[in-house]
């Protein structure tokens, strides 16, 4: 796998890039850019959700959200450069795989709320609640969005093999 | 940092006229939480100045950093007000949609300066002045 990872990542150019002078930082901001995309859409729409801004229409707010799903591709794309540009750091680091778990968790979450409840809660209108199946999920969403960024936080402090982990 | 960051750019989306259907002055509601970060912003930073003080006041990128993050803040307090007291002169609409546009660069400076602050430091302890 690391191997694989490499190799990817050489033969691109993304690893050259990576470990240039400003190519770590440059990827880092753009990360922290689509997080902020993702949070500002995503988690605008899951605090109206839980009760906040409640004369916004829901269906209105869900206008954000493809703003938060080009965030999202954007942090794939980065998150994809920072685990093949040194994948030994990050796929035996606790921190990374308590964050692919999170993000696994939220994925989960948000195909349940379109499964679900995404038409009834599209529907409510300014100044009624969302139905509680859909506060539920936006809750969860939250908590999950706010530990994938904690979880992010800690990487550099778990780096393999200065670090404790159990099961790596 | 993300709240903050995220509840500005949903706002000042809407400024610029993307998703223009949503109500204006409700967004205003999103504001105490903002407030409430910013505070936790200002205590967490104050605290890493604290650990390293001679890092970053030794690095000009971290005063690019507080400066935007400054005119950014004062500028959602402007939209605060907007919010609850709108002007919709035409002159005025203008020049919010150029301070909504202003904010996304405010604050991927600052995300940024931020980021850079850990590869452009030359003084990490406060120890090699004396």
């Amino acid at each position: 796998m690391i191997e694989l990872l490499l190799q990817f990542s050489q033969t691109t150019g993304i690893y050259q890039f990576m470990h240039s002078t400003w190519g770590w930082p440059v990827i880092e901001s753009l990360h922290f850019i689509g997080l902020c995309l993702l949070f500002g859409t995503v988690g605008v729409f899951d605090l109206r959700m839980l009760g906040m801004g409640k004369a916004i229409p829901l269906i209105e707010l869900h206008k954000l959200v493809p703003i938060g799903v080009a965030g999202y591709l954007l942090n794939v794309v980065t998150g994809t450069m920072f685990l093949s540009s040194a994948p030994d750091q990050y796929l035996y680091n606790p921190a990374v795989q308590s964050k692919f778990l999170f993000m696994l968790l939220a994925g989960i979450n948000m195909l349940l709320f379109y499964a679900t409840t995404a038409a009834a809660t599209r529907a409510t209108p300014a100044h009624a609640s969302a139905p509680t199946r859909a506060r539920f999920i936006a809750a969860v969403s939250l908590a999950c969005w706010c530990a994938v960024i904690i979880c992010g936080r800690l990487i550099t402090y778990y780096r393999p093999p200065y670090h404790w982990c159990t099961w790596c | 940092m993300g709240f903050v960051v995220g509840i500005n750019i949903a706002i000042s989306l809407r400024l610029t006229g993307f998703a223009a259907s949503i109500p204006l002055a409700p967004l205003r509601k999103f504001y105490p939480l903002h407030w409430w970060c910013v505070g936790l912003i200002v205590l967490s930073g104050i605290g890493l100045l604290l650990a390293y003080p001679a890092k970053a006041l030794t690095n000009p990128v971290f005063y690019v950093k507080l400066l935007a993050l400054t005119m950014a803040l004062l500028i959602s307090r402007y939209f605060q007000n907007f919010l609850a007291h709108p002007d919709t002169t035409a002159a005025h609409n203008r020049l919010i949609v150029k301070l909504a546009f202003l904010t996304f660069l405010l604050w991927i400076i600052t995300i940024t300066a931020g980021r850079f602050l850990a590869y452009t430091n030359s003084v990490l302890l406060a120890s090699r002045f004396f």
